[in-house]
């Protein structure tokens, strides 16, 4: 009761604004109308007759989402949602539908193109596949012979998951390259290094269907997430129906802020303290009895493994108490009251979620951050829980391992960023790679491909992006593989025309909310347009004309290998045939996966089953752990070595010992973990780090002058990073980005609404339009990361070099502007724990233009 | 009352304008006091345990559309963009931002927005060529391309901007509540895709209908009802506040936005 009154309170008086339309009204009841099918058939709207329907999958963003696709008289002209799936109930967002217009981007490259002038002078020629082939192949071929097969480096974006098994594990692999860079820094890397440090696992999933309470740390799960309709729908129908409160803390008031019971605005890059302050108050008040008290079982916080939970309780205390809500106001610029009441609501709701995500983590205390998050649900017990955050469960597939009989790959040390500056780059610090070939000394690639990626606009610094890829001195060869004439591709001496994921298979592994692994496929709606070809069957040719066959052919084949190889998707969805005509397909006797970690290993088990061939205890971790499943020589060996000390040994975890008794625990993903939820890690106390989650202020936040201002970046419901520019649909939604002011900022900078301005910061400046907003706290400006294109075709930019004409909708194009590219201003520049790249706390000036 | 619902009859299943048409619009003009009270029954008191005889009914398609699980997030505006490949700078269905108060005080709303399907409309009136019509089988406003002859009266009559001029075909355009689709038994592209479940679609004037169910027992409200539209189109706990708002002096902070009205209002 004492809580209710205090919640009212809060909500009237503290600096949150409730947006008080969820709060007046009654909640929604949930009805639907039956009367209609939802979708999965669809019909011309001029004649009326059927449309083909073939299932396949999204991929304007990372969701990968099952959908529906539609084909009339040979053409694609609709992509809907799957209804059949249950991780998206049959829906796809503004993003997914637009995909019709990817595939007839009237600036599409459809040809193989060899540059003709200098490196991004413009000037191209339309080559054939084989004599493009025939170049990158002789190229490749040269350096393997040479016995440097490191000098290709192959950097890829967010690609599917059968790309990532064909190229990343089979294709490159054999041909003996390591020098590989994802993208992984730019998003989630410090959410990822803080998961593989604690829990194991390298996704999380948010259990709204179950939840009392939603407690959110700047996640935009109604715009973009990487799970986004899945997660969106069932959230947006939990605030409608009243299932839970949800309080949100951003910098800016996003939809989900907007349409949360409560937004919370709060300092840049301070998440961090007020988590902290409310484990605190959860440790103070004795809120962690109970489902906290329980899960700190699992939990390490001392050095010692074999801690007893009122050793833990104490550990917690005595390192939180200095973290007090009164410590987080001045920082975080949340008054004290609402952090208390707010750890209060969140520890007795039970179950309660919190979510986090890159807008906090991409911070100089990113990993920190996400570890306090992670640290304040296990003292809650609402880790794994129903209703809590949990392990992401996926579909796994088998697939074709290709040739085995290969020599170990080599690789250019400059994945990892400059000596010392990351301490554990578990992901890789791709924004460094290009910095890292400009100073040489660990040497440079001959020849770098790029695959679904845009290295010189989807990092920060593109100014220099641009010098490094056009110098011919520092990278003698870069091909570009890409449905579109984008930034990068500008810059590239061969363009490989990619078919659009329309045009091809794959097999994805999407996280699905429920619980319960999804299996499904993408696969081509209509042949690839042009002369464009799949990269993947791309990949097959090379390796065949490396010597170096992959046993498969085609991406097809491949996917299809994997649908026999697959045991759930081989006997129970039909194999191949079967799922590429359900599009999706999962156990309906399958249990949600909760609470995994608290399998036992009973007396019984231990003595019959557990101890199969290889396995071995490690006393210093409590670890039982396989040799032989982590590739050690010997048994000698791995007992000589130990568990912690075996490079991949986590390879070979089997289960914890947790005070006499043995659990399943929290398996390892990337590093040498114990199986406990480390909340006290000792990977990180090894690199002279806090091994508990410890507040370190943002260093150049320390040091700004008056008038400083902290720059943010953020995304939108309708596009998707650089990516979705060219879709019309979305860009004449969503074409300008201006620059987000509040009133009162732009006032003390001189600067009235619509002004022109000039932004700087030590790496750059931009110009582009101020736009007031009170949807956004003092002292920060904030720019979307989806304008100011200056190729990408005739939607996203002004320029369309390799267009048709498209008369007479091209002089339909009414939007004036295509914004300005922040990135420009911002530097690459890693969280020192796992390399992130920082997008959320540059600091910047401010001037009229 | 009956007999005022049943305007023109529903035998009739074709698309295209059929002879009568005319007269079952001046049916319908008449009968406008009656349809009022007949909407207002529907709302209040129709007894759940006895519905309402269904023959000599009418059907009336409807949406509701339920703000509370609206996210703003455009999966409708883009579908129908691809179900009809509506050309660029136009929509037949769209969402407006409304976004109010100031900080911290703030907050914002949606108001997703599609041709009302008026049971009194005024486009229809206007129409000098009846190319804009009520279809009598199932009350949806629609426009026969081969008759628009490109006037533009409709799209001034129209009070909700539902409507405008297609530059490729040259006629007057805008949301048909998918029939195409709904003959088949499939619900509307924005309906399906609708990412928060905020749309429901179906027939108004059967009781036993899911969204008669929903308009009986919540709070729904029209758009400018004072125009006497009669619209089809019911929102739960929609924001009303609008352009006009915005221009009050003594309302300090709303701004009404969405890119359908920066291209054309500006
Ligand atoms: S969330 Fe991503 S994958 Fe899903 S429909 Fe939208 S763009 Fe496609
Ligand atoms: S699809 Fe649904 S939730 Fe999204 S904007 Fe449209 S009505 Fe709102």
């Amino acid at each position: 009761m004492d809580l209710m009154i205090r919640r009212r309170e809060f909500l009237k008086i503290g600096t949150a604004a409730a947006t008080v339309s969820a709060a007046a009204l009654k909640p929604a009841i949930a009805r639907e109308a039956r009367e209609f099918k939802p979708g999965g058939a669809g019909y011309s709207p001029l004649s009326g007759t059927g449309r083909e329907a073939v299932a396949t999958a999204c991929a304007q963003c990372v969701s990968r989402c099952p959908a529906i696709g539609y084909v009339e008289e040979g053409r694609m002209v609709k992509v809907e949602g799957q209804p059949a799936s249950i991780r998206t109930a049959g829906k796809l967002c503004a993003r997914g539908q637009a995909s019709v217009n990817l595939i007839y981007d009237p600036d599409r490259i459809l040809y193989p193109l060899r540059r003709a002038g200098k490196r991004g002078e413009g000037k191209w020629q339309r080559i054939s596949w084989k004599e493009a082939l025939d170049d990158l192949a002789g190229r490749l071929k040269k350096l393997r012979d040479a016995g440097q097969p490191e000098k290709f480096m192959f950097h890829h974006g967010w690609i599917s998951a059968s790309a990532d098994r064909l190229i990343n594990e089979v294709f490159l692999p054999t041909y003996g390259t390591g020098t590989v860079v994802n993208q992984t820094c730019l998003g989630q890397g410090a959410r990822q290094a803080a998961f593989q440090l604690t829990w194991g696992a390298h996704e999380d999933n948010w259990d709204f269907a179950n939840t009392r309470f939603v407690l959110n740390f700047g996640a935009n799960v109604l715009e973009a997430h990487t799970n986004h309709v899945a997660l969106a729908r069932i959230l947006a129908t939990g605030i409608a129906e009243r299932r839970f409160r949800i309080v949100t803390f951003d910098v800016r008031m996003s939809n989900t802020a907007a349409k949360s019971n409560a937004w919370i605005p709060i300092k840049p890059g301070t998440d961090l303290a007020v988590a902290l302050a409310m484990g605190n108050v959860v440790m103070n008040e004795g809120l962690f009895r109970g489902e906290g008290e329980a899960f700190l079982e699992f939990c390490k916080v001392t050095p010692r493994n074999d801690a007893t939970v009122a050793e833990k309780v104490e550990a917690l205390k005595a390192h939180l108490a200095p973290y007090t809500p009164e410590w987080a106001e001045p920082i975080s610029g949340v008054p004290a009251r609402t952090i208390r009441d707010l750890a209060i609501e969140f520890a007795t709701a039970k179950p309660a979620c919190v979510l986090s995500s890159r807008a906090v983590s991409s911070n100089y205390n990113g990993v920190d951050t996400e570890r306090a998050i992670l640290l304040l649900a296990a003292i809650t017990g609402n880790i794994d829980n129903p209703g809590g955050r949990c392990r992401a469960v996926v579909p796994e597939w088998s697939y074709p391992k290709g040739p085995q009989d290969r020599p170990p790959t080599r690789r250019l040390e400059i994945l990892n960023g400059f000596d010392g500056a990351v301490s554990l780059p578990i992901n890789g610090v791709g924004h460094q790679v290009l910095k890292m070939i400009k100073d040489g000394r660990a040497g440079r690639p001959e020849v770098y491909l790029w695959y679904i990626y845009n290295p010189v606009y989807a990092n920060g610094e593109v100014g220099e992006n641009i010098d490094v890829l056009k110098d011919e001195a520092l990278i003698p060869f870069t091909v570009a593989v890409t449905p579109f004439y984008d930034e990068s591709a500008a810059l590239a001496d061969l363009i490989l025309p990619d078919a659009t994921y329309l045009e091809r298979y794959d097999f994805e592994d999407g996280v699905s909310p429920s619980q319960v692994p999804e299996y499904y496929l993408r696969q081509p709606l209509v042949p690839p347009l042009g002369e464009a070809r799949d990269f993947k069957d791309v990949c097959c040719e090379l390796a065949e004309r490396l010597g170096i066959p992959l046993g498969f052919k085609t991406g097809e084949e491949f996917v299809s290998k994997a649908c026999q190889m697959t045991p759930e998707v081989a006997d129970k969805a039909g194999g191949f045939r079967g799922l590429t005509k359900a599009g999706v397909w999962h156990d309906p006797g399958a249990k949600p996966a909760y609470y995994g970690y608290r399998r036992e290993i009973s007396n019984e088990e231990f003595k019959t089953s557990f101890l199969t061939e290889g396995v071995i205890f490690d006393e210093e971790m409590g670890v039982y752990w396989n040799w032989k499943k982590a590739g050690v020589a010997s048994e000698a060996e791995a007992r000589r070595v130990g568990y912690r000390r075996t490079p991949g040994a986590h390879k070979g975890y089997e289960a914890q010992l947790m005070r006499e008794r043995i659990f399943i625990g929290f398996r390892p993903d990337r590093i040498n973990k114990t199986g406990y939820f480390e909340l006290y890690s000792a990977v990180l106390a090894e690199r002279g780090l806090p091994p508990l989650p410890t507040y370190r202020p943002v260093p150049e936040h320390a040091e700004m002058r008056a008038g400083d201002l902290v720059l943010t970046t953020y995304k939108v419901n309708v596009q998707t990073l650089s990516t979705t520019q060219n879709c019309k649909w979305l860009t004449e939604i969503y074409f300008d980005n201006a620059a987000r002011i509040h009133p009162t900022t732009a006032r003390e900078h001189g600067i009235g609404d619509g002004d022109r301005v000039r932004i700087k910061s030590k790496v750059g400046e931009i110009e582009t339009t101020a736009k007031w907003s009170h949807s956004i706290v003092p002292g920060i400006v904030a720019i979307s990361t989806h304008a100011g294109r200056w190729e990408y075709g005739r939607y996203a930019s002004k320029r369309a070099p390799f267009g048709v004409d498209d008369a007479p909708f091209d002089r339909l194009k009414w939007w004036p502007t295509n914004g300005t590219h922040p990135n420009w201003v911002i530097p690459n520049s890693p969280e020192p724990v796992s390399g992130q790249q920082r997008w959320g706390d540059v600091v910047v000036t401010l001037t009229k233009a | 009352m009956a007999d005022e619902r049943e305007i023109g009859g529903r035998e009739s299943e074709e698309v295209c304008p059929a002879p009568g048409r005319r007269e079952a619009i001046q049916a319908l003009a008449g009968g406008l006091a009656a349809t009022v009270a007949v909407a207002a029954a529907t709302a209040l008191s129709a007894p759940p345990t006895e519905p309402a005889p269904r023959n000599g009914r009418g059907i009336q398609y409807g949406m509701v559309i339920d703000v509370r699980r609206c996210i703003g997030c455009h999966a409708c505006t883009v579908a129908c963009k691809s179900e009809f490949d509506v050309p660029v700078g136009e929509n037949r269905s769209w969402v407006e931002y409304v976004e109010k108060g100031e900080y911290p005080y703030v907050g914002r709303s949606f108001l997703p927005r599609l041709c009302n399907h008026c049971s009194i409309p005024p486009c229809v009136y206007v129409c000098p060529t009846n190319a804009t019509y009520k279809r009598p089988q199932d009350g949806a406003v629609v426009v026969d391309v081969g008759l628009c002859i490109g006037c533009k009266y409709c799209i001034q009559a129209c009070p909700y901007e539902a409507r405008f001029l297609n530059p490729i075909t040259g006629a007057a355009d805008k949301c048909d509540f998918c029939l195409h689709r709904v003959s088949k038994g499939v619900a509307p592209a924005c309906v399906s895709t609708c990412v928060g479940g905020a749309r429901i679609f179906g027939d108004v004037s059967d009781p036993e209908s899911e969204i008669s169910k929903l308009i009986a027992s919540e709070r729904v409200t029209v758009l400018r009802g004072e125009m006497g539209t009669l619209p089809n189109v019911y929102y739960i706990a929609a924001d009303h506040t609008d352009s006009i708002d915005a221009r009050r002096p003594e309302v300090r902070q709303v701004e009404v936005d969405n890119h359908r009205r920066r291209k054309h209002w500006r």
